[in-house]
């Protein structure tokens, strides 16, 4: 029998084909006659487009087509936006699509474009978020109840709480725009053949990247196939169908020829979603033992006139984490003319965790307290309000796992105790939390006559290891070694999957695969009793074992290959579904973490550098530590890029004053300190029989937290206003 | 800037393929000048010449790619990036931003890293470009390419062709004797992803010399 890979640190089965460029990406595509365009984006913030001159452009050579407002494309809605692009002469906000042009060649496609003359009618955007602030209202349509107060018997009022409560710290915190910059731009290749349109497209949801084009050109949705096996990264943003694509498919169907658009980085930050900017203000009281008695944590979040999703900040983080007597949690919206906001790496986690786990530390500090001391003193064993415990918590563990690999008893309390040379050196911990989701998910299980087995879901591995998970489960259940094991994902046509975002991925396909798997051996019992030409023909079904890729029975087995091969059918196959796991009416569903981090500012420059990073994760079964720990790693730079570097330049016009990768900074290579990844690997069996949770988005949550704490350790300086860059430590 | 001609005659077109045919020149390309350059407009039998690449001048650039000999006629605007990409259908490299501030399009040009988005291809003219898909002896991976699979060294694999690139180019550089080199010369290929450590491990454990850092 082949050693179940689960749970081995096996290489990732796409890694031979990424190293040596044969992954093809969605750009990677040259269907024949291809053509290229190429968008145009507004250049005013706000207004309406009074004309457009395209003749130059349009006899420019080899230009194909223009297509502006005032000749639209036939689009409908669907783009996931709450407006349709080229219909109106509206422009929503700077950098808006509003055309493109289609040409033989790339540098035709993009010369050409630069000869179209648009005028407007401009009027003043709403860009400024902080001045937004005092008009922001209280969202419809969250994800979380946007205010929640749990009040203690008597108490009429959090700040009552709060004044009641013997030590109070309190503090406003702040964090601009950012944008997730995958390192692959949004592309699309549409190819309309035999009255189907075929789209290629790096998305995190291929299913779903196809019913929204589907709906935007009024096709069954039957009729769109996407295409996605490689994706350069996502982060939030290929989950959803930008206007690039729709538009891409609609020009294709107009010229007759598959049409290939690759947006310019810039226009990554314009014609697709960020995280919105937050702003946060915190009170925390509590007893002189550091007992929780009030927290109080409202948000404001900047929001997209143009898309729906915001940062839910205090309702994903100060909602659950602590236990106290008193609660409260507002969350805000300023309605902005910018780009969509969308979901970015731990949606309000990453913004939540960053107020929440610094005030924590400010609290610990007034109270002389260890800040992991104070999170345990405060440790939640049931979901506030709710009184329900969690399917597995161990973020206990975490803490002190993590204090003792880190050798956190060294941390000296008082700020700027420690210095090595001209470096004031200072640790700093926050703590991981994120929702454990799992969506509805189809797996299918095919096994071949050949020996071989196939498994099968429309999800999408965007670097988070869901072609080798697949093939790792697919060998565990079916008790065959990984190489005969082949994964199929990045297809619309496969069975349905909500696709890759959430954490969610594995959670869904490692329960739904087992029940397939299940139901594709009870096909093939079926046809080893049943078959003459079958060696175990005549058997009792219920007394036929499977194990190790046969059947066995009455001393007699057989291999799936043998038996499929000897009866004459190619394969057997089962598809099996599974929804959201766990009764939520018993159990509140999260994984957790600790990180433990040291910093080094120089004390004449303030230059700050990260030395190193301590992270334990409670995330349930780990299915491959190799892929898991690189996922962790990963987004824990997000964290890093939270804390020291990113954020989005509005200029009052609402322009992106940094829309490109050498302005807009992103963690490099040296950047990077070494990381101390540890999982407890404790299986979650409430929430799934594969006891496994999600890595994706859990790493980044606190990291910024724990940076700003420790700059706090190193300096005396409480940074509140993210990035930390260097005149903020002067 | 628009198409139109400037006030002493010269369109922005007509200078661009001034600019590329003196930059072709120089490695001395052969160049197809465009009857109608002056209207703005190609002439047919212009157009004709200039094929798929359909611009008023092209050059024809001779190279050697992955060893083998190329003979490619296009567009002066063409860059050694699109070039390998649509013209050579070599879609290992990647673009990332067009801008050279990522590093995803790095490829050797008589062995030197190189930014192909910010290399004309007419400047390769008669010279050898390596990528990702020439590392390979068949099906033996570079001990680079092989490195980053051990390691771990990529999650979505966009940045990693320019990463290996940057990387084999490092050890011939000799610029991989502390772990803060490797990071330091590392730092033009931007991992989104996030699997720098899992990279400079690659790199440490193929690197002439102590295993660790
Ligand atoms: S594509 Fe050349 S540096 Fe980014
Ligand atoms: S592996 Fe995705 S950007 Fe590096």
């Amino acid at each position: 029998m082949a050693d179940s890979p689960l749970g081995r640190p096996v290489n990732r089965v796409d890694g031979r084909r990424k190293v040596t460029g044969t992954a093809a990406y969605a750009a990677d595509q040259h269907p024949d006659r291809m053509v290229h365009g190429h968008l145009l984006v507004s250049d005013v913030g706000h207004g309406t487009i009074r004309s457009m001159d395209t003749a130059a452009a349009r006899s420019a050579p080899g230009v194909l087509a223009v297509f502006t407002p005032f000749e639209p494309l036939a689009l409908a809605a669907g783009a996931g936006q709450n407006w349709v692009p080229l219909q109106d002469t509206l422009v929503r906000y700077h950098g808006q699509v509003i055309g493109i042009v289609v040409a033989d060649t790339f540098e035709q496609a993009r010369d050409a474009a630069a000869l179209v003359r648009t005028d407007y009618d401009e009027t003043p955007p709403a860009a400024s978020f902080a001045a937004g602030i005092p008009t922001a209202t209280v969202p419809t349509g969250g994800w979380e109840p946007p205010v929640v107060d749990i009040l203690a018997d008597g108490v009429t009022s959090i700040d009552e709480a709060l004044a009641a409560s013997p030590v109070v710290v309190s503090g406003n915190y702040s964090q601009p725009s950012k944008h997730h910059n995958a390192m692959e731009p949004h592309a699309t290749v549409a190819d309309w053949r035999d009255g189907g349109l075929v789209v290629h497209g790096g998305t995190q949801a291929p299913a779903g990247h196809a019913r929204s084009i589907a709906a935007a050109l009024r096709l069954d949705p039957a009729q769109v196939r996407v295409l996605s096996p490689y994706v350069g990264g996502g982060f939030g943003n290929k989950a959803t169908t930008w206007a690039d694509a729709v538009v891409t498919a609609a020009a294709a169907r107009a010229v007759g020829r598959p049409v290939k658009t690759v947006l310019t980085r810039p226009q990554t930050f314009t014609v697709t979603g960020h995280r919105s900017a937050v702003a946060q203000a915190i009170a925390l009281g509590a007893d002189h033992d550091g007992t929780l008695i009030a927290l109080k944590h409202d948000a404001w979040s900047s929001l997209s006139g143009s898309g729906s999703v915001f940062e839910s900040a205090p309702g994903t983080t100060s909602r659950m984490l602590y236990r106290t007597a008193n609660l409260h949690v507002g969350q805000k919206v300023v309605t902005l003319d910018v780009p969509p906001s969308t979901f970015m790496r731990a949606p309000g986690e990453e913004s939540g965790s960053f107020a929440l786990e610094c005030a924590m530390d400010e609290l610990a500090t007034a109270l002389r307290m260890d800040p992991v001391a104070l999170r345990l003193k405060n440790y939640a064993t049931v979901l506030p309000g709710r009184n329900v415990p969690w399917s597995s918590k161990h973020l206990d563990e975490c803490y002190r796992v993590g204090a003792s690999r880190f050798g956190w008893a060294r941390r000296r309390a008082t700020p700027s105790a420690v210095a090595e040379g001209d470096w004031w050196v200072g640790m700093g911990m926050a703590t991981a939390v994120y929702p454990a989701n799992r969506f509805p998910t189809s797996v299918r299980v095919r096994l071949l006559a050949d020996g071989t087995a196939a498994v099968s879901t429309a999800s999408a591995d965007l670097g988070t290891g869901m072609w080798t998970v697949l093939a790792q489960l697919g060998a565990d259940r079916l008790g065959i070694a990984m190489d005969r094991v082949r994964p199929e994902l990045g297809d619309s046509a496969l069975p349905a999957n909500f696709g890759a975002f959430g954490s969610a991925s594995t959670a869904g396909v490692a329960p739904a695969l087992r029940d397939a798997a299940a139901a594709a051996v009870r096909s093939l019992t079926e046809i080893a009793v049943s078959d003459e030409r079958s060696v175990l023909h005549g058997a009792d079904p219920a007394g036929v074992e499977y194990r190790a890729g046969a059947l066995h029975a009455g001393g007699r087995s057989v291999t799936f290959g043998a038996l499929l091969t000897a009866t004459g059918h190619p394969a057997v196959e089962a598809t099996a579904s599974g929804g959201p796991g766990g009764p939520p009416a018993e159990y509140a569903f999260h994984s957790f973490g600790a990180h433990f981090c040291e910093v080094r500012v120089n004390r004449w420059t303030a230059e700050l550098r990260l030395s190193r990073i301590t992270t334990v994760v409670d995330a349930g079964t780990i299915v491959n530590p190799k892929t898991a720990r690189n996922q962790i790693e990963g987004g824990m730079l997000f964290g890093v890029g939270q804390a020291l570097f990113e954020g989005a330049q509005v200029e009052p016009n609402g322009r992106i004053a940094n829309a490109n990768l050498a302005d807009y900074l992103i963690p490099v290579n040296a950047d990077v300190p070494p990381m101390d990844v540890h999982f407890l690997d404790h299986p979650d069996t409430v929430f799934n029989p594969a006891g496994v949770r999600g890595v994706g988005e859990i790493g980044t949550v606190g990291v910024a937290a724990a940076i700003a704490n420790a700059v706090f350790n190193a300096t005396g300086r409480r940074v509140r206003d993210l990035p930390i860059t260097v005149e903020k430590l002067l | 800037m628009t198409g139109q001609a400037d006030g002493d005659g010269v369109s922005r077109r007509d200078l661009l393929g001034r600019t590329a045919v003196a930059a072709a020149g120089a490695a001395s390309a052969t160049v197809v000048p465009g009857a109608a350059l002056a209207a703005g407009r190609p002439a047919a039998g212009a157009a004709a010449a200039a094929g798929a690449a359909g611009s008023e001048a092209t050059i024809e650039v001779a190279m050697t790619v992955n060893r083998r000999p190329e003979r490619i006629r296009v567009d002066p605007r063409v860059t050694l990036l699109d070039a390998l990409r649509d013209r050579l259908a070599l879609t290992g490299t990647k673009k990332g931003c067009d801008q050279g501030q990522c590093g995803a399009c790095t490829v050797h040009v008589d062995g030197e890293r190189v930014l192909s988005c910010l290399t004309l291809v007419g400047t390769v003219q008669h010279r050898s470009v390596t990528t990702v898909e020439g590392l390979a002896d068949g099906d033996t991976l570079h001990p680079v390419q092989q490195a980053f699979v051990d390691c771990d060294g990529l999650q979505c694999g966009f940045c990693t062709p320019g990463q290996v690139m940057s990387a084999v180019a490092l050890l011939r550089e000799g610029h991989t004797r502390s772990d803060g080199e490797i990071r330091e010369y590392m730092s033009g290929n931007l991992c989104r992803c996030g699997a720098y450590n899992n990279i400079v491990q690659a790199i440490r454990s193929v690197r002439p010399g102590p295993r660790s850092r």
